[in-house]
């Protein structure tokens, strides 16, 4: 329960039940591998930002590829993947993917049943931060994780405010490997 | 399907600037131009064909305005030749869908132009026209089994066809003048207002067209056609109970229950006991002048008032919602061309007040009938006591009881 | 069942107050009802558009027992649980929302009554004769001159006590009445924007009964800083009219600049089309800053509660008109004019001056003497450059900044020489000034923004009130027939993720042919971008409520203009009775009014009261990403949830399975995003197969635009019959709804939810 500032102000907790932080690669891919259904939902962040000229959207892709994971592409995302060749799992927005997350009875984007740990990657990080509210409130049968440079205290598992890119780069990228490796 | 341009809705009523076009077609700087769409029978139609005639937009000097004629011809089992014109107006439709292409009018008066802009999208030949003309006429009417587009852009072989497109108009246009209530066993009606006035039903007959002008007789038989659970459909006209009034057995059958029982009998061809509803669509409204004893009749664009002093959206609230309104019927505009023009009241003859626009522009049948010069409109004047005096004064027949009621 | 009730003294008193006896419509089942009457059509509404609760704060800290943690399922020590605290907030904000413009209505009204007495009849042109359809639907009363709103608005500050009552300390335990309340508080911040507009249109005689409205100028070029400058804060007009009439009267109108910045710059320029406007609420704080002003009034709403020290910041005089905002100044009302000149001119002290008159000539002779004294040029590059030389690229600026972006990096490019960037931030600033506020370096970050801010011009339609009946008429054919394939009102503040946004989406739909209206921030931000002919959307689309239109209705509380349309829709075209039959109203409006709203930069309590005011009404709003942060949204879960309707044709309950509209408030994270969703819901359930294939065309052609192709996830919801498939796509959706085994169903004439939920309304009363 660090009681970390996150990188935008306006994210601040005002409350005591925090995300835990984790800045070791394995641990993050060892939560996913555990987890039973995951889902990775991306936002239109990743179409902008980039590391080493390599956008994000890559990498998410990456590691959707290597631990299998289903996407839910929020936002106009679907457009960048439908050029990446890769069909999405839903095309919910970010508010529409946890309205159905929370519904214990939801049976998933694959009709496979709910899913146990929601990854965030790429959404705007107050729409991001407001989104993870409402799973950390109402949706107690789930875990939230976040991969974005960002603390975000809503998360059960968040990574820390970066201070360099090259850091988040080599978390990705160890990530990446790890999940590869456990395949 | 794969084109250069865009398609759709939202490019119909771009219209294109003299700099902005990349060529023309037709309009009133070229003699030879036309567009005919033609029902043939199966062995003669290579179906989604393009043919150009001529030379193609690509090989035309850029800013130049040259002749065109468009050929459609279709074939289908269960296809019409009354179809042929409901077929030939949707060229209008399409062209205008395409981003960069723009068409005015129709049959011999066509008019096009290609922008800049699409040329250099690369809709730089009349093939890909003639492909998204050949798209769209199949996915909207499956009826089209087989359908090819041939553009001549040859001057000299547009003139020899010319003569023979002409005397198809005509025919068509003799048809649809004679053609009447008699000759026909199917009436049409519409229900598409239903959303706004849930009592309301257009009767639609050779003589009488929808109170929104947008179909006749003829649109609502391809419509029903092409869309058979659709809101227009065909019902037989049953007995003629009344050939002056126009009432039908059939479409009182309709209307009882199209109006959820509010009323079960409608004359088509008189403002007065069971005239025809309206729900809030229609452009013009016929009304009745007590002061005079004749009927009027008030546009919706017309931003003036009546003799009585009461504009349109006044007189539109009371006609509207599906009610029958003795002596105040919404109708179209062409109803004034219609033979049976309110006939069991007088028709024509019975006219003593229209706006000048509408005067001016139906002035050949006003003509016709005797009383052009015997109506007033704004501009004659502007109360009912000066109406009253106007009409004295020309002597309009009505007022001089010199028409007589046919039957 | 019901019981033949005698007529109690409440129902005769109110009987009484909307003038029972005048027969203009039979009186409805709720005339100016309170909190329980219109419950049981909000309960409808909730059971398919659930409150979405996104908690801003995990605790409850109302009462001195808290604070009191919310998370997994605790309650407070009152019992609350995290549902129904957000609940309370939102009703909150909506109660604030509504005093806002109650307590402007209340003002203005106080003011012109004043002025022209009671009995001015109140007109609103010759095309409008249903002058105030919020009032009457709501409240049953047809007013007709100025003295008649007072009734209304005094039935508005009774509800709000009760209101308010109810977010005491251990109150109501339930969410949904909590929203119940927070929809019955934003229904009557709607009636309190009609009063105040139409006091103000019928008291100051702006436009009305017009389309073509002047073009005002718009911008920083558009103000003219060589001569003395009075800058309007705020949206109570009168000040700003009061202060034109003196400059006027004593032919300095010439000799003065007026500008305005927010709602007040919209009312002034409906008074005089010289007046300029400077910008939304986002650049308010430049604009002081740039000491441009040489004297600030202040009304109410939305103004920098610091705005004295930032006008002696930047040797600016300031003059608060309203006792909203009073900052701690001494109350120069009843003092001498000289005297207050004096104090203001040579020791440079700001005050209060709650009279208009008073205020104005003050205003008028300090600007005219002060001018002279100050320097008021923009910074050049060179000195922005050097200035920006102090960054040290901590990024503390951007932590801070509520757009998320890094202003850091813009002032590092301008150190180099660069002003590229920082001329793209300038569209993304919200105007705050936290990022100042916050640097180590106490870099002049505004100050240098000065190089990137735009010294263009923009035209702007002044705003023109209601819409006419007469439009309304012309449009009913072409919405019926679908050659209009809806209307878009674009409202809100000025807290977007980028400025161009919502000029960008209304070019894009008046394209598409839908009819756009506009009013406040939105308004103005609308106007902010030229096209390639140099023009902006109101140059370029015509200003008449019709297809491609784009109108500009005016300030915030002429909103009220907006939600009057779908009634008027109601009436004129379908001859619905308004008379208090709100139910009803609502009900056809959500069953069959194609309208979406979108507040892209909702920011204020109003934007939310208006919002939710516009739900209740059965209008669907679509918010931008920052509105996740108003706690609560109103989602359907599309398929899962109940979309029966009773068809009043047939009288029976036919299952639709047509989620139309989706959703009651949404929020989209991208500009593209919303283009995609805002023809979706458009979309209604009596749409003629025309209307829906239109629909349907837009909602394709955006899909494939911005998601890359192919068709949306969710159309074969939307295709009753073959009919409604949009010719152009015809062939590739028949194809998809082959796979997916789609089959066609029976389109519903006439939709009601009358008929499905308890309720006294009679199915009878959708059909007139």
């Amino acid at each position: 329960m660090s009681a970390l500032i996150p990188f935008h102000r306006v994210n601040v907790l005002t409350g005591i039940k925090s995300a835990r932080l984790i800045e070791d690669a394995s641990e993050y891919a060892d939560l996913i591998q555990k987890a039973k259904r995951p889902l990775l939902v991306l936002g239109p962040r990743l179409l902008e930002w980039a590391l080493d000229g390599k956008l994000l959207i890559e990498y998410a892709l990456e590691i959707a590829k290597a631990a299998n994971i289903p996407i839910c592409a929020t936002a106009h995302v679907k457009g960048k993947l439908t050029e990446l060749g890769v069909k999405p799992d839903s095309v919910y927005d970010a508010v529409e993917i946890v309205n159905a997350l929370k519904d214990p009875d939801w049976k998933g984007v694959k009709r496979a049943g709910n899913h146990d740990l929601v990854i965030f990657f790429g959404i705007r990080s107050d729409l991001g931060e407001q989104s993870l509210s409402v799973l950390k409130h109402f949706a107690p049968h789930l875990k939230t994780m976040t991969l974005c440079k960002f603390y975000y205290p809503h998360a059960n598992y968040s990574l820390p405010n970066f201070r360099k890119d090259e850091q988040w780069k080599a978390f990705l990228e160890n990530l990446i490997d790890n999940l590869k490796k456990g395949e | 399907m794969e084109f250069h341009i865009d398609l759709g809705p939202q490019y119909e009523g771009e219209s294109i600037r003299k700099e902005d076009f990349y060529v023309e077609f037709g309009g009133s700087a070229v003699k030879y131009k036309f567009e005919r769409a033609t029902l043939k029978s199966p062995e003669e139609v290579e179906h989604e064909k393009v043919e150009i005639i001529g030379s193609d937009i690509k090989d035309l000097e850029e800013g130049g305005s040259y002749p065109l004629a468009i050929l459609i011809d279709v074939a289908g089992e269960e296809l019409e030749p009354d179809m042929e014109p409901v077929i030939e107006r949707r060229i209008h439709m399409y062209s205008n869908y395409v981003e960069g292409l723009w068409h005015m009018a129709q049959r011999n008066d066509i008019w096009l132009r290609l922008s800049k802009n699409s040329f250099k999208k690369g809709l730089n030949s009349l093939r890909e026209v003639g492909e998204i003309y050949n798209f769209l006429f199949t996915s909207e009417i499956p009826q089209i089994e087989k359908i090819q587009t041939t553009f001549i852009t040859d001057e000299k072989r547009i003139e020899e066809l010319l003569p023979s497109a002409l005397e198809v108009y005509e025919a068509r246009d003799a048809r649809a003048r004679e053609l009447k209530d008699e000759d026909v066993d199917e009436f049409y009606y519409c229900v598409l207002c239903q959303s706004f006035a849930p009592t309301h039903c257009c009767i639609v007959t050779p003589s009488r067209l929808a109170n929104c002008g947008a179909m006749n007789w003829f649109d609502c038989k391809a419509a029903y056609k092409l869309d058979p659970e659709g809101p227009i459909a065909g019902f037989p006209k049953g007995e003629c109970l009344d050939p002056l009034k126009g009432e039908f057995s059939g479409a009182n059958k309709i209307v009882a229950e199209k109006s959820l029982g509010n009323y079960d009998r409608v004359y088509l061809h008189s403002a007065f006991e069971h005239p025809h509803t309206s729900c809030g669509c229609f452009q013009a409204i016929c009304f009745y002048i007590p002061e005079v004893d004749a009927f009027g009749i008030i546009h919706r664009d017309y931003g003036g008032v009546t003799p009585a002093g009461l504009k349109f959206s006044t007189m539109a609230g009371d006609t509207s919602g599906g009610k029958q309104v003795e002596g105040s019927c919404g109708m179209a505009l062409e109803l004034l061309r219609s033979a049976k023009f309110f006939q069991a009241d007088g028709g024509r003859k019975r006219l003593v007040w229209l706006p000048k626009e509408i005067k001016e522009r139906y002035k050949e049948f006003l003509e016709a009938d005797g009383v052009y010069d015997k109506i007033a409109t704004e501009e004659d004047v502007s109360n009912t006591d000066e109406l009253v005096e106007f009409l004295e004064k020309v002597g309009h027949p009505w007022i001089k009881g010199e028409v007589e009621l046919p039957g | 069942m019901a019981e033949v009730k005698a007529i109690t003294r409440k129902e005769e008193e109110v009987r009484q107050l909307i003038k029972a006896e005048i027969p203009w419509e039979p009186v409805g089942p709720t005339p100016m009802p309170e909190i329980p009457d219109l419950r049981s059509w909000d309960m409808r509404l909730l059971k398919t558009y659930k409150p979405w609760y996104a908690p801003f704060c995990d605790l409850c800290c109302l009462c001195t027992y808290g604070k009191c943690d919310l998370t997994e399922n605790r309650r407070g020590a009152c019992g609350l649980d995290i549902a129904t605290q957000q609940a309370r907030i939102i009703l909150l904000a909506c109660l604030m929302g509504c005093s806002a413009h109650a307590g402007h209505a209340g003002h203005i009204l106080e003011f012109l009554i004043e002025r022209h007495g009671p009995d001015k009849k109140i007109d609103m042109g010759t095309f409008i004769e249903l002058e105030a359809p919020n009032i009457r639907t709501v409240t049953g009363l047809k007013p007709e001159t100025l003295g008649d709103l007072k009734a209304v608005i005094e039935y508005v500050y009774k509800e709000i006590t009760h209101l308010l009552d109810s977010t005491h300390m251990g109150q109501e335990g339930s969410y949904l009445d909590y929203e119940s309340k927070a929809l019955h508080a934003s229904m009557l911040d709607h009636v309190g924007m009609e009063v105040a507009d139409i006091a103000q249109i019928v008291g100051f005689n702006y436009p009305t009964s017009v389309a073509e409205t002047p073009m005002i100028e718009m911008g920083w070029g558009a103000v003219d800083k060589s001569k003395p400058v009075i800058l309007l804060v705020g949206h109570n007009p009168a000040t700003s009219c009061t202060l034109i009439d003196y400059l006027r009267d004593n032919d300095l109108y010439d000799k003065v600049e007026v500008c305005g910045i927010c709602c007040t710059a919209l009312e002034t320029t409906r008074y005089s089309d010289r007046a300029k406007i400077v910008g939304p609420l986002s650049r308010q704080l430049f604009f002081v800053r740039t000491g441009i002003a040489d004297v600030i009034l202040t009304d109410e709403q939305c103004i920098r509660t610091d705005i004295p020290i930032e006008a002696s910041k930047a040797g600016s005089a300031l003059i608060a008109t309203l006792d909203k905002a009073m900052y701690g100044l001494e109350d120069a009302t009843d003092w001498d004019t000289e005297e207050i000149v004096k104090q203001m001119v040579e020791d440079k002290k700001h005050f209060a001056i709650l009279d208009p008159e008073k205020a104005a000539e003050v205003a008028a002779k300090v600007a005219i003497k002060i001018a002279p004294q100050k320097r008021k040029e923009w910074i050049t590059e060179e000195e922005a450059t050097e200035l920006a030389k102090k960054c040290t690229n901590c990024d503390m600026c951007e932590r801070v900044c509520p757009n998320l972006f890094s202003i850091g990096d813009g002032i590092t490019e301008v150190a180099k020489g660069n002003f590229d960037l920082i001329k793209e931030q300038f569209n993304l600033c919200i105007g705050c000034g936290k990022c100042e506020e916050e640097c180590p370096k106490q870099v002049p970050i505004f100050k240098i923004m000065q190089v990137a801010a735009s010294k263009e011009t923009w035209k702007i339609r002044a705003g023109r009130g209601p819409i006419m009946d007469t439009e309304i008429r012309n449009v009913g054919a072409p919405l019926t027939l679908g050659t209009i394939p809806g209307v878009i009102a674009f409202v809100g503040c000025s807290n977007y993720p980028d400025i161009e946004d919502v000029a960008d989406m209304v070019d894009e739909f008046a394209r598409r042919k839908y009819i756009i209206v506009l009013s406040g921030c939105a308004a103005m931000v609308a106007g902010m971008k030229k096209d390639a002919d140099g023009k902006t959307v109101y140059e370029k689309y015509s200003p008449d409520f019709d297809a491609g239109g784009v109108v500009n209705v005016g300030s915030c509380v002429a909103n009220s203009h907006i939600s009057g349309a779908g009634i008027k829709i109601a009436n004129i075209f379908a001859s619905l009775p308004l008379r208090a039959n709100y139910e009803v109203i609502a009900d056809y409006i959500l069953n069959r009014v194609g309208a979406c709203g979108v507040a892209w930069g909702a920011m204020s309590q109003k934007a939310a009261s208006i919002g939710t005011g516009c739900n209740r009404l059965g209008i669907p709003v679509i918010l931008g990403p920052h509105s996740s942060k108003y706690r609560r949204l109103y989602l359907s879960r599309k398929e899962e949830d109940d979309w029966r309707v009773m068809d009043a044709r047939k009288r029976e309950i036919v299952d639709t399975g047509e989620p139309s509209p989706e959703h009651l408030a949404y929020v989209c994270e991208t500009k593209e995003k919303a283009m995609v969703t805002i023809p979706k819901l458009c979309i209604r359930k009596n749409d003629t197969p025309q209307g829906r294939s239109i629909k349907l065309n837009h909602y394709i052609s955006l899909y494939k635009k911005y998601m890359g192709g192919g068709l949306p996830e969710d159309l074969h919801l939307f295709v009753r019959r073959s009919a409604d498939i949009p010719l152009v796509y015809k062939k590739e959706v028949m194809a998809h709804l082959k796979e997916i085994d789609w089959q066609p169903k029976e389109p519903v004439g006439l939709p009601t939810l009358i008929g499905t939920y308890p309720t006294k309304v009679p199915i009878d009363a959708v059909i007139h």
